[in-house]
């Protein structure tokens, strides 16, 4: 009877972000001998660099910019300011608070072996860290990814920012050219207009935010433009860049005329690439620059190599790879496999007003050829936007012609915490008149879902 | 950590493991330019240009296999000499 080979570890999770960590916790929990390999720092992107340190400025800029408005409510504010260093140093602060971050010995506490170091797969059961051999008999990929550089001639030479870097600047530049025109690049708009910069956002497709709901973009391209003086150069192809002094001149063709400006900085923000140079060919894992292959359970062409996150390459949102960590781990220790369910995952773009949508968009139907109804109920139409003082967004419900709910889209200062009450619905398919007869609590922004979802009513 | 510390792991560890060696890297790229009737200015240019991209690569790699090396040679001779990049990568079979 051949012998069954022994590994150092029952599972080896390449990647301690929001793909990987979730996984190797539960494998310990179950008993499991596990090694978690980081190539930064622990805790991956979103914690360390990504969305909360954004978001924690984010909300910064977004009570300097109400109290300098507040004027409209009757309160004084004309003489405020901002310390830039103080808002680097609630960043931190929230960074720290978060503990999610540089987290090593939360992992070490639990019993996990943690290495530091980037992985490389040597054969189907064995990868190197900084040379020394690790085997196991499971593994799970969550090596996230990395920015995306645009081929723009002089770019490199010249010197650029990455929504990582942005994040670190000692003060805000006077005048910033973004190239891309997705939501991290919006919400880095109007962080950066808020604190005072220029801002021009250079997007090739039609408007900006492409790949979410037309009327959600476009109230944000008016929305920046209006409060923030943001210009948005859609159709606008980035050619070249030169350093200029301590500057940059930008030279851009849009509708076929090239044209030129000057900045101080220059931000790449078109989106994210998967970090897929690990030697994957050595454990015959199928794979393309647009991610790794895998099957509805998560798993790699090798059957027992698990992959879960940004690597995929077919999400960028933390709680989807947090979902897809929790299942490859399921998987990979349970008998019943289970098939991860984004029906009713909710993204999330968190500019101000905030825009969250869920399930199907309209472009979505159109591609499906599914019969559907449509219903918006835009802000203005409930109390709570009179008392807020604020009436730009809507709410947008698509159902299919049983009234069922597939999708929907919300621009509204809550949208992120309106939205899962869309996400459950379309998740336990309830109809359009289910929503509208739940009372729905006066004043609050979530009136809104109601008269969208009452207007659906057959 | 430098490209001259990265080891190569050769014939999945049948063989000693050993430092890459960009010296031979330039050899095997110049040799399979000649193989395909390149001019010898020629194979040792793109000899040169394949070594500094692989070891740029290699830079931050402490150990890849024989086969990670290939693979990532014959990616970027590609981009220099086609039937070169194409006999680089199947000569085991060619042969």
């Amino acid at each position: 009877m051949a012998k069954k080979p022994v590994f150092d570890y029952d599972l080896i999770v390449i990647g301690s972000g929001a793909g990987g960590s979730a996984a190797a916790t539960i494998a310990t929990r179950e008993g499991k001998k596990v090694a978690l390999i980081e190539a930064n720092e622990f805790g991956g992107e979103s914690p360390n660099w990504g969305d909360i340190p954004r978001r924690a400025l984010l909300q910064a800029a977004h009570i300097y910019d109400e109290a300098k408005g507040a004027t409209k409510f009757g309160l004084r504010s004309g003489t405020i300011g901002y310390n830039y260093p103080l808002l680097q140093h609630w960043k931190s602060l929230a960074v720290k608070r978060i503990g999610v971050g540089n987290n090593r010995q939360y992992y070490e506490k639990q019993g996990i072996s943690t290495f530091t170091g980037t992985a490389h797969f040597l054969s189907p059961h064995e990868i190197t860290v900084n040379r020394r051999h690790l085997s196991a008999e499971y593994f799970l990929v969550a090596t996230g990814a990395h920015y995306n550089i645009p081929n723009v001639i002089g770019l490199e030479e010249s010197g650029y920012l990455t929504p990582r870097s942005i994040l670190e600047l000692t003060r805000p530049p006077k005048s910033l050219y973004i190239i891309g025109g997705g939501g991290m690049a919006l919400e880095l708009a109007q962080l950066m207009a808020t604190l005072g910069t220029q801002v021009y956002i250079g997007e090739v497709a039609s408007r900006l935010l492409p790949k979410i709901d037309n009327e959600a973009g476009e109230l944000m391209e008016r929305l920046l433009k209006e409060q923030k003086g943001v210009i948005s150069l859609t159709e606008t192809r980035t050619l070249s860049i030169q350093k200029e002094g301590l500057g940059r001149r930008i030279t851009y063709s849009r509708g076929g005329v090239e044209k030129t400006i000057r900045v101080d900085e220059v931000l790449v923000a078109t989106g994210r690439m998967p970090n897929v140079d690990l030697g994957l060919e050595n454990a015959s894992i199928a794979f393309t620059p647009k991610g790794i292959e895998v099957n509805d359970y998560l798993q790699t062409t090798a059957r027992h190599i698990y992959a879960a996150g940004d690597v995929l390459g077919q999400s960028t949102q933390t709680h989807t790879a947090l979902l897809q960590s929790r299942i490859a781990a399921h998987n990979l220790l349970k008998k019943n496999k289970v098939v991860p369910d984004y029906t009713a995952t909710p993204r999330l773009t968190s500019t101000f007003p905030a825009i969250a949508s869920v399930g199907l968009s309209e472009d979505d139907c159109l591609r499906r050829d599914l019969a559907t109804s449509v219903a918006m109920a835009p802000l203005s139409m409930i109390a709570r936007s009179t008392t807020a003082g604020f009436s730009d967004g809507f709410v947008k419900i698509i159902a299919d012609k049983k009234g069922v709910i597939i999708g929907a889209t919300i621009v509204s200062p809550a949208a992120g915490e309106m939205i899962h009450e869309l996400a459950l619905a379309i998740k336990y398919e309830l109809t359009a008149s289910e929503l509208a007869e739940t009372p729905h609590a006066f004043l609050s922004w979530g009136e809104a879902v109601r008269v969208a979802a009452s207007k659906l009513i057959l | 950590m430098s490209a001259s510390t990265t080891y190569i792991v050769k014939r999945q560890g049948k063989r000693p493991t050993e430092a890459f060696k960009a010296e031979k890297l330039h050899a095997s790229i110049v040799a399979v330019c000649l193989s395909v009737q390149a001019p010898i200015g020629q194979a040792e240019a793109t000899a040169s240009s394949v070594c500094n991209e692989v070891t740029v690569w290699l830079d931050e790699k402490p150990e890849v296999t024989s086969e990670d090396l290939r693979r990532k040679a014959a990616i970027v001779l590609e981009k220099y000499h086609q039937d070169a990049a194409h006999l680089y990568k199947h000569h085991h079979m060619v042969i």
